[in-house]
C-alpha cells in the first residue's frame, strides 16, 4: 500500500503557504458549523501526522471534490486529487463515506462490473429517434435510465434528458450510436476511492466503445464527460475516441433561434465537472444565446460557482443542505424565471432540497437541464408529465 | 446445495410468525432458501434488496403483513412503494419480475408460508426455462 506522503508529494501538498484561501473558498468550510474544517487543515495532518488523523478529518468524506480550492490556491495545490487517492488508501484501512439513498447506487456500479450482466436499459427509446450502427458519433447515455424511477417523485427530469439530447442530435443530422449494455462511467467509484470497481467498468466500458467503431462521444452529463475523457486515459486505457459535452456540441452548431415574447430571464449553474474540472464555461452560456434567451450571472458564476452540495452520492447532510439553500437562494435573487444546468445531478440535489416543506418559496425557482431547454426550443413543449413514468418492461 | 438461492425478507409480526408455525408444524421448504427477520418490512429500501442480488441471490421475496394489518400501522404501504422502486431497478439491471416478488402472510398460517415459497420458486424455475 502506498504511504500518503507519496500522494503529498505527487499532489504539490508541500507547496501549501498556509494562506488559508482554500479554507474561505470551500462550501464545506463554510457551511459546516459543528466543528472547523478546512483544506489547508486536512493538509496540514497529512504533511505532519499521517493517514490515521487524515481519515479523522471531518472534510475526509464530506469533501466535494468541486476544485473550489484549486481555483483560489496561489500555490497549485492538487487538493481535490490527493482527496481521490487519499480515499482509495482509506478503503484499504476500511473505510468509506456515507452512502446515501441505502448505497444502491453503490451497489448497482458494482453489480454492473459483472461481465455477462445483460441490461434492459433502453426502454426510454422512443420510435421517433433514429440511431445509426455506423455513426461516428457514439451517445453515452449514463445513469438516466436508472435515476429515473429513483428521483421521479422529486420531479426531476430523466429519461427526458437522454430522449431531448438524441432528439437534438437528430435535428443536427447525427444519428448517434448508443450501447445497449453501457457501464456506469465509474465516476462516483473512482471519486470515492473504490479503484477496483472504476477499474472493471471502465474496462468493460472501453471494450464496447472500441468495438462501436465510433470517433467521437457526446454525454449529457459532465461526470461522465470528465470521467471518459481524463480518468479513463490516465487510470485503465485509452479509449481514442474525442470526448465533449452536447453543450459543446451545441455550441459549435450555432443554432439561431429569435426569442419568444414570453420568455423570462434565466440563470446558469455551473456544474463543477464541466466548468473547472473540464473549463467549459462559455459553451452552455453560447447555446443560451443562441435559443433566444438573457442569461442573468448569479454572483458566484463559472470558476467561481458554488457546487450543488453533494457529491457521489455520500455524506449528505446538513451541510449539503446548507450549501444548496444558499445557492438556490442565490439563484432567486437574480430575478430568474428558470435556474438552468446541464448536469443531472444538480437538478436532482437543487429538487431534493426544493422538496423541503419548512424552506418553501425561499428556495423556489424552476430547475431545468439544459438539453430539454434546447429540445423544447427547436420541437415545442414535448415534455412530458414529469409524474409519468417511463414503464420499465421486464424481460 | 439445491436449487437458486433466495432470500426471503419477513416482517416479525406476521409473516416470521407464519415461519415459526412452519417451523413447529415440521413443514418443509427448500435448503436454498433464506428467511431474514426485519422489525417492519417498511424498513428495508431498495437498496438492501438490490444488495441481496449483489450478494448472489437468484429471487428476493418480500413477505409483509396483511392490508391493514401492519403492526406499525403505515409499514406495508411503505414497503410497496420500495418494491415498486426496486422492481423498476431491478429490471433496469436484467432481472425479470419474478425474481423480485410482494406478498403478505397472516400470523399463524405456516402452510401459507411454504406454499407462497413454492410458488415463487416455481416461478422463478418456470423463468430459467424460457430464452
Amino acid at each position: 500500500m502506498k504511504p500518503v506522503l507519496e500522494f503529498v508529494d505527487t499532489h504539490k501538498l508541500w507547496y501549501c503557504l498556509d494562506c488559508g484561501k482554500c479554507g474561505a473558498a470551500c462550501p464545506i468550510s463554510r457551511h459546516e458549523t459543528r466543528t472547523f474544517t478546512s483544506p489547508r487543515t486536512l493538509i496540514e495532518k497529512a504533511v505532519h501526522c499521517g493517514m490515521d488523523e487524515v481519515m479523522d478529518e471531518p472534510l475526509f468524506w464530506s469533501c466535494l471534490t468541486c476544485y473550489r480550492c484549486s481555483q483560489v490556491c496561489p500555490s497549485d495545490v492538487h487538493f481535490s486529487e490527493f482527496m481521490r487517492s487519499a480515499r482509495s488508501l482509506a478503503r484499504g484501512h476500511d473505510r468509506s463515506g456515507d452512502c446515501t439513498h441505502g448505497g444502491m447506487i453503490q451497489t448497482w456500479g458494482r453489480m454492473m462490473t459483472n461481465p455477462d450482466m445483460r441490461q434492459n436499459r433502453l426502454s426510454w427509446v422512443t420510435s421517433d429517434l433514429k440511431f445509426s450502427e455506423d455513426s461516428d458519433t457514439l451517445y453515452f447515455v449514463g445513469c438516466m435510465p436508472y435515476y429515473d424511477p429513483l428521483f421521479r417523485k422529486l420531479g426531476v427530469e430523466g429519461v427526458e434528458i437522454a430522449q431531448a439530447a438524441v432528439r437534438i442530435l437528430n435535428h443536427l443530422g447525427i444519428k448517434p450510436q448508443i450501447l445497449a449494455d453501457e457501464r456506469c462511467c465509474g465516476h462516483d467509484q473512482l471519486w470515492e476511492g473504490d479503484l477496483d470497481t472504476f477499474r472493471a467498468l471502465a474496462g468493460l466500458n472501453i471494450t464496447q466503445l472500441k468495438a462501436s467503431g465510433a470517433k467521437r462521444i457526446v454525454t449529457t452529463c459532465p461526470e461522465c464527460a470528465r470521467t471518459l475523457k481524463m480518468d479513463y486515459p490516465e487510470y485503465v486505457g485509452d479509449h481514442g475516441l474525442e470526448v465533449i459535452h452536447l453543450a459543446q456540441l451545441l455550441a459549435d452548431a450555432g443554432l439561431d433561434l429569435p426569442p419568444q415574447a414570453d420568455d423570462g430571464l434565466v440563470t446558469y449553474q455551473d456544474p463543477c465537472r464541466l466548468g473547472r474540472h473540464l473549463g467549459v464555461y462559455d459553451a452552455p452560456r453560447q447555446v443560451l444565446f443562441d435559443i433566444g434567451l438573457e442569461l442573468v450571472e448569479m454572483p458566484h458564476h463559472a470558476a467561481t460557482s458554488l457546487c450543488c452540495g453533494t457529491s457521489c452520492w455520500s455524506a449528505c447532510g446538513q451541510v449539503s443542505k446548507s450549501i444548496q439553500v444558499e445557492r438556490l437562494e442565490e439563484a432567486r435573487a437574480t430575478g430568474a424565471e428558470t435556474l438552468v444546468t446541464a448536469c443531472i445531478k444538480c437538478q436532482i440535489h437543487f429538487k431534493c432540497a426544493q422538496n423541503d416543506p419548512l424552506l418553501g418559496e425561499r428556495v423556489g425557482i424552476k430547475i431545468q437541464d439544459l438539453t430539454t431547454l434546447v429540445a423544447g426550443r427547436l420541437f415545442g413543449d414535448t415534455k412530458r408529465n414529469p409524474k409519468q413514468e417511463v414503464p420499465v418492461v421486464s424481460r | 446445495m439445491t436449487g437458486p438461492k433466495v432470500i426471503v425478507f419477513t416482517c416479525n409480526w406476521n409473516a416470521y410468525n407464519g415461519l415459526e408455525t412452519a417451523g413447529a408444524q415440521h413443514s418443509r421448504y427448500s435448503p436454498s432458501v433464506y428467511p431474514l427477520k426485519v422489525m417492519c418490512l417498511g424498513q428495508i429500501s431498495p437498496g438492501i434488496i438490490l444488495k441481496a442480488f449483489e450478494n448472489g441471490a437468484d429471487g428476493v421475496l418480500l413477505l409483509g403483513c396483511p392490508l391493514d394489518e401492519c403492526h406499525f400501522e403505515f409499514g406495508n404501504r411503505r414497503a410497496e412503494e420500495v418494491f415498486q422502486e426496486a422492481r423498476k431497478l431491478a429490471n433496469l439491471l436484467g432481472y425479470r419480475n419474478e425474481q423480485l416478488q410482494l406478498d403478505w402472510l397472516a400470523a399463524g398460517d405456516g402452510q401459507g408460508f411454504v406454499e407462497k415459497i413454492e410458488h415463487f420458486l416455481a416461478g422463478l424455475y418456470e423463468g430459467q426455462r424460457q430464452p
